[in-house]
């Protein structure tokens, strides 16, 4: 059941599999799953890892549950107006409704159907007592979000699904779902003004629920307008805007670990003062390495616009974490010489530059492109003498990924250094692939 | 039977509902719940006021850079085994120079090798049912902090080094785990794939305004709201450390022994503003803003 969500949420680069499935499965047996509010933060808590899901998650969330798709750079309220889901919904709603709503109105009741969560719904008790025992908090919220909204908005219908099977649950969740996507789905599709169900409506219905709003819907609509959330592209090139989602991706390559040793030597001498008795003295020791060396194509026009980004973000990390980084430059390849100052005046030895310890990190950040004559043997040679001699070595590259395969110097280079994306998923991948390199010894 | 009602927070602690429904879903689904979110924003009070609050024992494992599984689980006290497995012999040496007081072993037997097995908080909290366990700052652990953890998350169970001895708990009585993270290093796929997320927004003013009642409740209402708009307005600023939850909380605690009236014009004169302001860059871009402007800090209201 609902065996193509890890599928279409995957598509949305978030990470579901098979074991979301079967939580989700657990959630619902555990009976926290009522209305459709419920899956979106139970897979909400599942799927999203990180506060960068959470707007691509509702994002497929909408698509997958509501068929109701979102294009880029659209705005939430915009894509529900123009979806057919909430046309149904509509007709609906207004059929039931005694005056006249704006369109703003309208998807204000619609993403409150769609969020309500069974938390929401505080009790099911009869009417009157609702009128009686009012809770001012909640009153006060409803009132903030809405003017011309009642106080109280009562939903007449709560389907009670105790005495239903799992199977039975999940199998008409999927039919319903199924019929969402379809023009002509019949009446049970699992919007309605009773609330919303991912099960359609079925099973005994209980009168007079007291809703009160927690605005779940106003998050949703806050999520997919928040740049926080929503679209920071982490496949865009390096810039100063994002230089902080780099740096972060950066910092993986620092490796800590903390081991506790026999400290040999202060054992015996403790050993000996106690006459013989010897007791093992621990010591505890922190390791924390991180060398860094970065090899700057500045040369040519085509590098121009990423030197500033780049030395930024270098910079920013050796204050952040205050370790030995080295800045070398090169002009379109490496042959036996790199430069030490900008200007490219002073040269180092590439002789000097390999008697570094083999634990230094080596960025190249250059967009290799250059003509094929200066990808001379002896400038392949010193490339790869340093990638030989420092295992963990990754080339980032700020040329678009699509121009890669049409460069030949780029695929050259390539085989001969792993090669990155400069942008910030990239540096990512880049120091995942360095870090695994490290464990492999 | 674990403790799995809805718990949405108590007098002293505002919980965000958002943030109740998944500690409620982590709860009875069984897995711990990892709280991210800027500093400040409650993240460890939030296990520590579900424990007050519905009185359940709580244990804390603080991590550091240093914290490895054994400081965690439990670890064997090889130093008291060896002293008490020599005891027999320093107690012949005594008798043999004249001396009548004996060494003890303090009831532990070394033939039983769990004697010597001191319990960590994450052992502590798997022997009592219904306990609430929190790993406060897990990314300031080393990376194989959290890829140690994996078995015992997903087993719910823990071995003690020597002993062989069995930690066990089952799905019913497994402790509230509360994992926060300040997100300084990425955590493992892995590791947070076995939790269920949760990441705090930083609270709007009206929520605010709701938390400062909590802790500060004579305040009054108009210093309140005066202090929140300078606050605010110091958020946007786009400083290199913004001023946090805890920092207008200490910043008004300061303001709380002055009239009310007092206190606003105190506000408005940013006096006491180091509470809030931590960097030298930050003091020196505020002090700027206001060089330039004096309007700036004044409410728009």
């Amino acid at each position: 059941m609902l065996s193509s969500l890890p599928e279409q949420f995957r598509a949305h680069g978030l990470k579901a599999d098979v074991r979301t499935l079967l939580l989700f499965r657990k959630a619902m047996q555990k009976g926290l799953i009522k209305t459709l509010g419920d899956v979106y933060n139970v897979l909400k808590g599942m799927i999203v890892k990180s506060p960068e899901d959470i707007g691509p998650f509702t994002k497929a969330y909408y698509q997958y549950f509501l068929h109701l798709p979102i294009a880029p750079g659209q705005t939430l309220e915009d894509a529900i107006l123009r979806s057919e889901t909430f046309a149904k919904w509509k007709t609906q709603f207004l059929d039931e409704a005694d005056r006249d709503f704006t369109d703003e109105d309208l998807v204000n009741a619609f993403l409150d159907q769609v969020h309500l969560t069974s938390y929401d719904i505080k009790e099911v008790v009869s009417g009157k007592e609702i009128w009686d025992k009012d809770n001012p908090d909640l009153e006060d919220e409803v009132n903030a979000k809405n003017d011309q909204e009642p106080a109280e908005r009562l939903l007449e219908k709560m389907a009670d699904y105790s005495d239903l099977t799992l199977e039975e649950l999940l199998e008409r969740m999927e039919k319903v779902r199924q019929q969402q996507k379809t023009k002509h789905g019949g009446g049970s599709h699992w919007i309605g003004t009773g609330g919303i169900s991912p099960y359609g409506h079925g099973g005994a219905a209980k009168n007079g629920i007291r809703v009160g709003g927690q605005g779940g819907g106003k998050m949703a609509r806050k999520v997919m307008g928040d740049k926080n959330y929503f679209p920071i592209d982490r496949e865009a090139l390096l810039n100063d805007n994002n230089v902080d989602a780099a740096l972060a991706s950066l910092k993986g390559v620092i490796e800590e670990s903390a081991t506790e040793k026999l400290d040999v030597p202060q054992t015996i001498k403790a050993g000996l003062k106690r006459g013989g008795l010897f007791l093992p003295e621990l010591s505890s020791e922190k390791n924390e390495e991180l060398k860094v060396i970065v090899l700057i194509d500045n040369g040519g026009y085509s590098m121009a616009p990423y030197i500033k980004s780049v030395q930024n973000l270098f910079r920013k990390m050796k204050t952040r974490f205050a370790h030995d980084l080295e800045v070398y430059y090169f002009h379109n390849t490496i042959y036996d010489h790199v430069f030490i100052d900008e200007r490219r005046s002073k040269s180092m030895a590439i002789k000097k530059l390999l008697m570094h310890n083999k634990d230094y990190r080596v960025f190249f950040i250059g967009d290799a492109a250059m003509a094929p004559y200066e990808l001379t043997s002896s400038s392949i040679k010193s490339i790869q003498s340093i990638a030989l001699k420092f295992k963990k070595c990754v080339w980032l590259n700020p040329e678009p990924l699509r121009y890669w395969p049409h460069t030949y110097t780029i695929q050259v280079m390539k085989q001969l250094v792993p090669m990155f994306p400069l942008t910030p998923a990239g540096i990512e991948r880049a120091v995942r692939a360095m870090n695994t390199k490290s464990t492999q010894g | 039977m674990a403790e799995t009602s809805h718990w949405t927070g108590s007098e002293k602690y505002l919980c965000d509902p958002a943030l109740a429904q998944a500690f409620h879903m982590a709860r009875i689904l069984g897995m711990p719940l990892l709280i991210e979110g800027e500093p400040g924003t409650g993240k460890t009070d939030l296990p520590i006021h579900y424990a007050k609050d519905r009185g359940l024992d709580l244990e804390v494992y603080p991590v550091g850079s240093k914290s490895n599984v054994e400081q965690f689980v439990a670890r064997f006290d090889h130093v008291k085994y060896l002293r008490d497995s020599q005891i027999e012999i320093l107690n012949a040496q005594r008798e043999e120079r004249g001396l009548a007081t004996k060494l003890s072993t303090g009831n532990r037997n070394p033939e039983s090798l769990a004697d010597y097995v001191v319990k960590g908080p994450a052992a502590i909290a798997f022997s009592k049912p219904n306990s609430v366990l929190l790993i406060d700052e897990i990314d300031k652990a080393p990376r194989e902090f959290p890829n140690d953890l994996l078995y015992a998350l997903s087993h719910r169970k823990f071995i003690m080094p020597e002993s062989g001895e069995v930690i066990e708990t089952t799905e019913e009585q497994m402790p509230a785990i509360v994992i926060t993270s300040n997100r300084e290093q990425e955590l493992p796929t892995a590791f947070k794939g076995r939790c269920i997320y949760h990441y705090i927004d930083f609270p709007d003013k009206e929520v605010m305004a709701k938390i400062v009642e909590k802790h500060h409740p004579k305040l009054d209402e108009q210093v309140v709201k005066v202090a929140l708009d300078v606050f605010y307005h110091l958020r946007r600023l786009g400083l290199e450390r913004a001023p946090t939850t805890r920092e207008i909380l200490n910043w008004l605690k300061y303001m709380a022994d002055t009239a009310p009236k007092e206190a606003v014009k105190k506000i408005e004169g940013l006096e006491g503003i180091g509470a809030l302001i931590k960097t030298q860059t930050d003091i020196e871009r505020v002090n700027r803003m206001i060089g330039a402007n004096n309007a700036t800090f004044r409410s728009p209201n």
